[in-house]
């Protein structure tokens, strides 16, 4: 007699973890989408007493964003967030990338021929991030303009990569431990070059990994605030630079206007977390386990 | 009554059937084996009387009960798994006593079954050691002696000894067998190798496809396989499945074509019930074909392809009209490659299979 | 001892050590271990860093020699080593010299030597003592917060259901956030005139909600933004050690009928317990820092009761242009967070040798 067993238990338990699951993102994802929703607002919507949920959307604060007219009526000024936006991503593409490059270098060196004092090295590397970028700054500060790194994109990328190599190069060795060494040693008996293993053998296995650091990387690069005030001059600003400075404004803070810069900066964090999300999710996940 | 009992079980994964209303019982005290390639449902069940797994459609009974609505935890049922699945930070000592906690047994009496269980299993060298400081051999036993230091209704196993090597193997077998006659529970033993159903199986069910093709004595599944995936999956090497033509029959022998020869063979009679010219399988175990010195009424004639020495026997490929044969014989007959021969199937020995794949066997 | 060349073996530990050749690294790094702090300390920054970075590049290129071809790890490993030791070691060291020196930025003056006045008038400043305390407050309940909230997130999101990708993603938003957007907007949401909590509130009290208004208030809205905006972090690395434990251990424990807290402390706890550590470790050493969020929220008020040390360090550095003496107070945090971090990472490894 056959009868008919649907596992209901499991499939109940689902909902009600997807139910729990929507509450608790919801109250974290509420003030992003009060943001969100600001942005489309005009600055009246947005100051309301009680806050509005429904209201009539408006572009205006993205227009305003691009174009500012000082006087009514006159010519819209173009107040230069495309190029801010372009430096935001340049800067923060370009340190990312390197610091990937070099600390992914680095990790498999620290991981596959450690040097004596291994440890000590790691460590230091680690303590590099302890400070507060408070102390910091002026010396920097210093040594950039002595340098003539001042304003450029240089100074300040090399600077972001600096910041961005700990994590990188802690996260791609802990990857890069996870590997068993015979896969490698076979290729090498095999005859090929330390380098082809390298590209061929080991870095195909932690794209995880990579996309990991990339993520949590362009995470920090990109709202990295304090640096990028001193340190990018007009043509080189970034967005969060630039927003400090909307801030400021005569008549208070324009909310609408600030919603909508950060939601257009938030677009592109999220598309990357969005595209690199399968191996995000694999990537934390094998990472820093000895089996 | 039996143990464990499966009533028409089935088991879908969306459009996927991977065990088809299998019907299978297991008396307390037997040993029944799951025998068949990968992918053919065997593991499915298994994990579907532990509860591991659900059923999509009929009953599972373990003692009587109805345990389908029942998790893991509820059925009372041991299981040694395929990767051992040892508890990686606990001590070998650790790893057995663990299921008894759930008993909330009293530490003396844990401690006796565990010395109990160890010396059986020989692992008292090693109590003390974890997982990883294990050699394979070992973690196996572990293992095994985690399931029997309870008192479970049943014993599953999967795949037990699939990763040790073929030494290990050999000793393990009769250990186990040994181990489980003495404890006297149903068990099932999921594995792909026949030699291990053969010697450590009661009774074993080969499954193909999700589905049982027969539940048998290994004698029996030897000896008379119900068809033709069977006969062609037990025994080593595998038996000779020729394509042939019925001719006739008459006085208890039937007349077959094989190729462009015929021959006389004494079969199952209730081959006199297939219609002359119907197209049939016989099947020939390697070791039941002679050869002969010349030709007798019977014999075939074929030539010799390939000889494979295997120490004190000799494999002979033979090759005639496209149809190959196998035939294995003592190592000190002299054969040579390329010559002529002539063979013999026994009699009695030839199975019959229809065009449905099924033996012909009253 | 004939001179080696690069093709020879590494030099002879003692008569070698001195021989100025190229590969040899440890006669470099000895000079740049001399060279950086002399030069800090006596000459003007311009030249004292030029002559810091010919140190340093003379360092990486003697070991890149020596190592060619013999010690791959070397080699790859410089770069990185170079680029944090020129932007991370030679300001670090810069401060650190500083602290050394009477100096304020705002004079034009000269920096005089001090020894460890400083230092000494820092240790003794009880503000200093004070913001500590509110610092190691605020750490303790940010991180406990964080890191209990992020471990319950790893498990609510753990096994597979029904839109769990998307509603993964909408978790990890927070931390996507400008830290300009999240304080300029938490402080509008803690407003008491047209905040949202302050309304949401009045709804059931019927008055204004001013959060800010005591320091424990403050102190809340603080942990709570932060909190908010790392636990997914949390979440990340624990979820990564939660879906790395092999099934089948779980089923085992099934099968042997482990109770829910046995099979946690035997089989889940070992796989999270490396990661768990390393997000307090993150987060600490982030807590310490504290400063956007404390900054842009409460401006370390109301008063000064959550002005934590790097708001302090921040103001003592450029409101009260006391440049030198607020480098000595942020080497005293540091000193705080190396022991702090050595005595999480020896734990850690100890832990992981008994296992």
């Amino acid at each position: 007699m056959a009868r008919r067993n649907a596992a209901h238990d499991i499939r109940d338990a689902s909902w009600g973890r997807t139910a729990l699951a929507a509450v608790v993102s919801l109250a974290y994802f509420f003030p992003v989408l009060w943001i969100i929703l600001t942005a489309f607002k005009t600055h009246n919507d947005a100051l309301a007493i009680p806050p509005t949920f429904l209201f009539r959307p408006t572009l205006e604060n993205f227009v305003t964003v691009f174009w500012r007219s000082y006087i009514k009526g006159a010519e819209a000024v173009d107040t230069g967030f495309g190029l801010f936006f372009f430096n935001s991503v340049f800067i923060a593409g370009v340190s990312v990338l390197l610091a990937l490059v070099i600390g992914t270098l680095a990790a498999y060196g620290f991981s596959r021929h450690p040097l004596t004092g291994n440890d000590t090295y790691l460590f230091a590397i680690l303590t590099t991030r302890m400070l507060p970028p408070i102390v910091v700054i002026i010396p920097i500060f210093l040594m950039f303009r002595v340098t003539g790194l001042s304003g450029g994109y240089a100074g300040v990328i090399l600077l972001y990569t600096a910041f961005n190599l700990p994590f990188a190069i802690w996260m791609m060795k802990s990857f890069f431990d996870e590997l068993s060494p015979d896969v490698e040693d076979a290729a090498r008996v095999d005859g090929s070059t330390g380098a082809r293993v390298f590209a061929k053998i080991a870095l195909p296995q932690v794209t995880a990994g990579l996309a990991a650091t990339a993520v949590f990387g362009l995470i920090l690069t990109w709202n990295e605030f304090l640096f990028a005030l001193l340190l990018t001059g007009v043509n080189t600003r970034t967005v969060p630079v630039a927003m400090a400075q909307t801030i400021g404004g005569d008549i208070g803070v324009r909310w609408g206007l600030l919603a909508a810069i950060e939601t257009l900066f938030l677009i592109p964090v999220i598309v990357v977390t969005f595209l690199l999300q399968h191996q995000l999710l694999r990537g934390v996940t094998f990472g820093t386990i000895k089996r | 009554m039996s143990t464990i009992e499966l009533r028409s079980v089935t088991k879908r994964f969306g459009d996927l059937v991977a065990v088809d209303a299998v019907d299978l019982g297991v008396s307390a005290g037997e040993v029944v084996c799951l025998l068949g390639p990968s992918g053919c449902g065997k593991t499915t069940t298994l994990r579907m009387i532990a509860g591991l797994e659900s059923a999509t459609a009929g009953d599972i009974l373990i003692a009587g009960r109805r345990v389908n609505p029942l998790p893991p935890r509820a059925r009372n049922v041991a299981m040694v798994f395929q990767f051992y699945a040892l508890y990686p930070t606990l001590t070998a000592r650790e790893n057995l006593a663990y299921p008894l906690h759930a008993d909330r047994l009293p530490a003396s009496e844990i401690d006796a079954r565990v010395r109990r269980v160890s010396a059986a299993l020989a692992l008292d060298a090693v109590l003390d050691r974890r997982p990883a400081q294990l050699a394979e051999g070992e973690k196996q036993r572990v293992a095994v002696g985690r399931a029997i230091i309870r008192d479970p209704s049943c014993f599953l196993f999967d795949e037990p000894l699939s990763r040790l090597d073929s030494q290990l193997r050999e000793e393990m077998r009769g250990q186990i067998k040994e181990i489980l006659t003495g404890l006297n529970k149903a068990t099932v033993i999921v594995t792909h190798d026949q030699l291990e159903a053969l010697t450590m199986a009661d009774r074993i069910a080969v499954m193909r496809d999700g589905r049982i093709e027969q539940v048998a004595t290994p004698h029996d599944i030897f000896t008379r396989p119900a068809n033709l995936f069977v006969a062609g999956f037990i025994g080593t090497p595998q038996m000779n499945l020729v394509p042939a033509t019925l001719v006739g029959h008459a006085n208890g022998q039937a007349r077959f074509r094989i190729g462009g020869q015929e021959s006389a063979l004494e079969v199952d009679p209730a081959v006199a019930h297939l219609r002359p010219g119907s197209a049939v399988t016989l099947g020939i175990r390697p070791r039941s074909v002679d050869l002969l010195s010349q030709a007798d009424g019977s014999s075939l004639a074929a030539r010799v392809d390939l000889l494979e020495p295997m120490g004190a026997e000799t494999l002979i490929h033979l090759l005639e009209d496209g149809h190959d044969l196998r035939v294995v014989v003592n190592h000190q007959v002299a054969v040579e490659v390329g010559s002529r021969v002539h063979v013999r199937f026994r009699p009695g020995q030839v199975h019959v299979f229809d065009a449905t794949e099924r033996a012909v066997r009253a | 001892m004939a001179p080696s060349s690069i093709a020879r073996a590494e030099p002879s530990p003692t008569a070698g050590w001195l021989t100025p050749t190229v590969s040899n690294w440890r006669l470099a790094l000895l000079l740049a271990a001399i060279v950086l702090p002399v030069s800090v300390l006596t000459l003007p920054v311009a030249t004292a860093f030029w002559l810091s970075l010919a140190a340093v590049g003379l360092v990486a290129v003697t070991a890149i020699v020596n190592a060619w071809g013999r010690h791959p790890g070397s080699l790859l490993v410089a770069p990185a080593l170079a680029l944090l030791c020129v932007l991370n070691i030679f300001p670090l060291m810069w401060s650190f010299g500083l602290s050394f020196f009477h100096y304020r930025a705002n004079r034009g003056a000269a920096p005089t030597f001090a020894g460890v006045e400083n230092y000494a008038r820092v240790l003794t400043d009880p503000t200093m003592w004070e913001r500590l305390q509110t610092t190691a407050l605020v750490v303790v309940l940010t991180v406990g917060t964080q890191m209990i909230v992020g471990f319950l997130l790893a498990l609510l999101f753990e096994k597979e259901f029904p839109g769990r990708r998307i509603l993964l993603m909408l978790v990890l938003t927070p931390m996507m956030l400008s830290f300009v957007a999240v304080g300029a907007f938490f402080r509008y949401y803690y407003e008491p005139t047209f905040g949202l909590l302050s309304q949401a509130i009045k709804v059931v009290t019927g008055k204004p909600f001013i959060l800010l208004e005591t320091s424990a208030g403050a102190l809340a809205a603080i942990v709570i933004a932060d909190a908010w905006m790392w636990s997914p972090f949390v979440m990340l690395l624990v979820l990564a050690g939660l879906v790395s434990v092999p099934r089948y251990l779980y089923e085992a424990a099934e099968i042997d009928r482990a109770s829910w807290w046995r099979r946690f402390r035997t089989i889940t706890f070992p796989y999270i317990r490396s990661l768990l550590l390393l997000a307090l470790l993150f987060r600490t050493i982030e807590a310490f820092k504290l400063f956007d969020v404390v900054f842009l929220i409460t401006e370390g008020g109301p008063g000064t009761s959550t002005e934590t040390i790097a708001v302090y360090v921040y103001r003592v550095a450029f409101q009260y242009f006391r440049t030198a003496q607020s480098s000595a107070m942020a080497y005293i945090l540091l000193f705080i967070v190396i022991v702090l971090t050595s005595l999480y990472l020896h734990l850690a490894r100890q832990r992981t040798a008994e296992a």
